[in-house]
């Protein structure tokens, strides 16, 4: 499971509603303590996605290792990734399967009408064929 | 010895390290023998003709190694590699609701 701290959710809703109705996407910095992941630090990167980014978004990849690069620094492991799903349900999408890696949690917030909607997490497997839901908590307050 | 530093989610395939130092004097040198030492890590990076993965990007320092010379690319022992994914997606116009696909 994986479990979001107030700070790191505050910072992933608020990303995520000021780009509505584009993508938003970022990284989780946080401890792994046997299967669970506890995500401490959330951090915003530009989507890099060239076109119109309704409904794409990309990470540069040497975004993702400064992002890499911050963690180690502060003890901390790159534990996930999370994006946003403008006026759509926050599933795991055929484009998010095909563009995916199997190492991290795959955060997903469904933003309507510019306000968070709901969320949930998924764990691609390595050949990219599917991504079970993981055990996703975070602040309700 | 030139640093690799291991992603998060492969530690449990290299005895939980988070950075191994390893001989080689090219990319494709330090890389092989990463997954010598590791095996299982071979699985996570490569394909079974031996490719690195579509999703793998290897970063000499700051650099990606596919604007270098790639594999060919010289590794000095002060070198420190960096194994990064690719990572995109996005939502079609229609979703459905929760489940994955």
């Amino acid at each position: 499971m994986i479990n979001i701290n107030k700070s790191s959710w505050d910072l992933m809703v608020a990303h995520a509603e000021k780009l509505f109705p584009n993508e938003c996407c970022g990284a989780m910095l946080g401890n792994i303590d046997g299967d669970v992941k506890n995500v401490t630090q959330a951090v915003a990167i530009e989507n890099s996605y060239t076109g119109a980014q309704g409904a794409r978004y990309e990470l540069r990849p040497e975004d993702l290792l400064e992002a890499d690069r911050k963690a180690r620094a502060a003890g901390l492991d790159l534990i996930g990734i999370f994006h946003s799903h403008p006026d759509c349900d926050a599933y795991f999408s055929k484009t998010d399967l095909e563009n995916s890696c199997p190492w991290y949690s795959f955060v997903v917030l469904s933003i309507k009408g510019g306000k968070f909607d709901h969320a949930n997490s998924f764990l691609p497997n390595a050949e990219q064929t599917d991504a079970p839901k993981e055990e996703l908590t975070w602040p309700k307050s | 010895m030139a640093k690799v530093l291991i992603p998060t989610p492969l530690r449990q395939f290299a005895d939980k390290k988070d950075s191994v130092e390893l001989a080689g004097t090219t990319v494709a040198e330090v890389m092989a023998a990463l997954t010598e030492q590791f095996p299982t890590l071979r699985k996570q990076l490569f394909t079974d003709e031996g490719k690195l993965r579509s999703f793998v990007n290897v970063y000499l320092n700051d650099e990606d190694i596919r604007y270098l010379k790639k594999d060919a690319t010289p590794v000095a022992a002060t070198d420190t590699l960096s194994i990064v994914p690719s990572i995109a997606g996005g939502a079609p116009a229609v979703g459905l609701a929760g489940g994955s696909l």
